[in-house]
């Protein structure tokens, strides 16, 4: 039987086989469907287990954000009480109550003696320093 | 092909068949849950981005407010209130729940000994989901109740506005309302600019954890809050603190009602001080919801300088001669003859306030004696209605003064233009000296400020300066208008000096010093003259004058004058100003 004369439906058979292998073999390395499969189940558990664990560092990096909030909350918190603090000491009510308490007593202004010294002059500064030089 | 073979993948090709379209109707269904449902009717999408994305409000913190040196007057502190689960409690512990109560119920009341076990016990009884026990609780109290992790209570955080120098300047302050929802300034500067003080709050919109913690590296969007700008007043803490003090011992001492001081910049028109008694402390303003002030017509939460207009007595002689004095119609030795009354052919006899007749006395001598002859006299006889009311105008009565642009009393006092019907030239000869006119203390002040600056009057203020984020606002000096020439003012300050070194201000004189002050002695129609509002008002040093002082004193029971019941304290407040601030003695002759 000729070639011409071969039936058009049935292809030589060593072609389909390459053909067929063609199929089944898409990378430059041979890979049957069931290494094919497998293959392709690891790489997804891989990519599932690298977004798992970018997920992970970000959620542990949101808690340390987070712990990092509360602590500057704490400290702003801490920092507004020593500010209020330091205000009440600087008042004075609480510094006029401390010297009570320490046995002073307020100056009385009317207790200041006025002196008049006639024809006072003051003394330049420049004749001081040269007066007071070390 | 065989028959069995077709009838196989016929078989075949009918369950392929019927899982494509148990496929189909599944697909069909996922479109209609994620697809329509999710975007309209139930609005699913929505639904579940509600669960778990919150929206949460940060709230801005409100600015701060400083004296002129720097030192905190009003400031913020975060404290927490403490919440139990009485439901909560009752599900979580189903067999041993009267024990457990006891021993929780022990806990919490060793650490907040303020809240009774019986309270506790009745607020675990209530049936509620959450209830909250206590408020503002200490840090230590705090520190100990995260530390216990005591069940089912829970502590959340709230800031609070405190006034770390109590009752100082709390009429000029205000405070602010503290509820669960909103945080208001009410009164005072905290009132005035508490838009300007409580900033803008910011938002945080994120998805949440099962705790409710926001998810800040997932998506989310964030507004930060703008925080409220701070504000630096005029006010001296120390000369406020001296004024306060003073001022509430001068009103116990005399068995007055009340009282109220101001001190202003005699060049600038800032306010060093101003105090008022009763006053209130902000920081539990609550307990002073029932308290008066002003003779018992406002509440004692009102800044008695703005607020309370009086008749100001004897003290607007100075104004009555400043007008005659500006207009050149005396001079301060322009005599009368003060046979200890003056009749009027339209107006009822003026009599001088101690009946004494003074015989034939200078401008200045009426000041001295605080006549009111003289001052009728100038009032009705050399000015008339149409030459005098417009310096009232001028002097500022009758209008707000303008401080911090807030609400105040006008005062108020009739003429023939705003009370044609019910003026008459008795009200003149009256307002002359300082009856049938309501002015404020401030209002009087403000005239000898505008005295002491050479009859330029300035706008009074309280806000120095304002740091909004960083950009910085300063107020500076405005002068409102000229009232008198200088001229004028230089020769009514000689007249006010004498009045202070020989006259009846002399409890005011400040040795050392020389001092333009006036007295006043107001008396109210229907009320017993023995009621009366005792004031000194004038400026030191009178040369280079420096600071505006007016004390009042209300219905003082010791003594009824302003030279005894308001001096000895205008004379200690103008002693401390000189002190305080260095200012060299200028009477050098006496």
């Amino acid at each position: 039987m000729t070639k011409d004369q071969r039936p058009k439906s049935v292809a030589p058979g060593p072609i389909q086989a390459a053909k067929r292998r063609r199929q089944l073999y898409p990378f430059l390395f041979h890979m049957g469907p069931v290494a094919l499969s497998v293959c392709s189940v690891l790489l997804i558990g891989l990519m599932a287990l690298l977004y798992l664990s970018q997920l992970n560092q970000a959620i542990s990096a949101n808690n340390t954000l987070l712990a990092l909030h509360a602590q500057e909350s704490a400290l702003q918190r801490q920092n507004q009480d020593l500010v209020n603090t330091i205000a009440k000491e600087q008042s004075p009510a609480y510094i006029a109550a401390q010297a009570k308490h320490m046995g002073l007593v307020p100056a009385d202004p009317s207790t200041v003696q006025v002196v008049i010294v006639p024809h006072l002059r003051p003394i330049p500064s420049d004749d001081l320093k040269q007066r007071f030089k070390p | 092909m065989s028959q069995e073979l077709r009838r196989a993948r016929n078989r075949q090709m009918l369950i392929f068949l019927l899982v494509c379209f148990g496929m189909l109707i599944l697909l069909g269904r996922l479109y209609y849950w994620q697809v329509v449902e999710a975007h309209s009717g139930h609005n699913l999408a929505q639904l579940a981005l509600d669960e778990h994305i919150q929206n949460i409000v940060l709230n801005a913190p409100r600015g701060l407010i400083y004296d002129a040196q720097g030192r905190i007057l009003a400031t913020n502190v975060v404290r927490d209130d403490v919440y139990i689960e009485p439901i909560q409690f009752s599900v979580d512990h189903p067999d041993d729940y009267q024990a457990s109560l006891a021993e929780l119920i022990h806990s919490l009341h060793h650490v907040l000994p303020q809240v009774s076990e019986d309270r506790l016990y009745k607020d675990f009884n209530s049936g509620l989901q959450t209830m909250r026990i206590a408020t503002r609780i200490d840090p230590t109290q705090s520190q100990q109740l995260q530390a216990m992790h005591l069940p089912d209570i829970f502590l959340v955080s709230r800031t609070w506005r405190v006034y770390p120098q109590g009752t100082l300047a709390a009429q000029l302050l205000g405070y602010v309302t503290q509820s669960d929802t909103d945080n208001q300034g009410v009164y005072g500067i905290e009132g005035q600019y508490n838009a300007l003080l409580s900033g803008r709050p910011g938002s945080l919109t994120a998805e949440t954890d099962l705790n409710g913690n926001p998810l800040v590296v997932g998506p989310s969007t964030e507004q930060n809050p703008v925080s409220g700008a701070d504000l630096t007043l005029t006010i001296n803490s120390d000369i406020q603190f001296f004024v306060e003090q003073g001022l509430a011992q001068a009103v116990k001492q005399l068995g007055a009602q009340s009282g109220t001081v101001v001190v202003l910049n005699a060049r600038t028109g800032a306010v060093v001080a101003m105090a008022g008694y009763p006053t209130f402390d902000p920081n539990s303003y609550w307990q002073y919801a029932n308290q008066k002030g002003c003779l018992g017509s406002e509440d004692v939460y009102f800044n008695p300088a703005l607020y309370c207009a009086y008749e100001p007595g004897s003290t607007m002689k100075a104004v009555t001669m400043a007008a005659a004095l500006d207009q050149q119609l005396i001079t301060p030795e322009t005599t009368l003859v003060d046979p200890g009354y003056i009749t009027f052919p339209d107006a009822p006899t003026v009599y001088n306030w101690d009946d004494l007749a003074y015989g034939t006395e200078t401008m200045t001598q009426v000041l001295e004696h605080s006549a009111n002859v003289g001052a009728a006299y100038v009032a009705h006889n050399i000015l008339g209605a149409s030459r005098y009311y417009p310096y009232l105008a001028r002097f500022g009565f009758g209008q707000p003064t303008g401080l911090h642009d807030g609400p105040e009393a006008p005062g108020y006092y009739r003429t023939p233009t705003n009370s044609p019907q019910v003026w008459t030239p008795s009200d003149l000869t009256r307002q002359a000296f300082g009856q049938s006119i309501e002015a404020t203390p401030l209002q009087v002040a403000l005239a000898y400020e505008a005295i002491a600056n050479g009859g330029v009057m300035m706008r009074p203020y309280l806000l120095a300066s304002i740091d909004n984020n960083g950009r910085d606002a300063t107020t500076q000096p405005q002068v409102v208008r000229r009232v008198i020439s200088a001229r004028a003012a230089q020769l009514l300050t000689g007249m006010l000096e004498e009045a202070a070194t020989i006259g009846l201000a002399q409890t005011a004189k400040v040795p050392g010093y020389t001092v333009a002050a006036k007295t006043g002695t107001a008396t109210t129609q229907g009320i017993s003259d023995s009621e009366t509002e005792a004031s000194v008002a004038g400026f030191i040093p009178a040369q280079n004058p420096q600071f505006v002082i007016l004390v009042k004193i209300d219905r003082p029971q010791a003594t009824i004058y302003g030279g005894t019941a308001a001096a000895p304290l205008w004379k200690a407040i103008a002693q401390q100003l000189m002190e305080y601030y260095q200012v060299p003695p200028d009477d050098l002759k006496r």
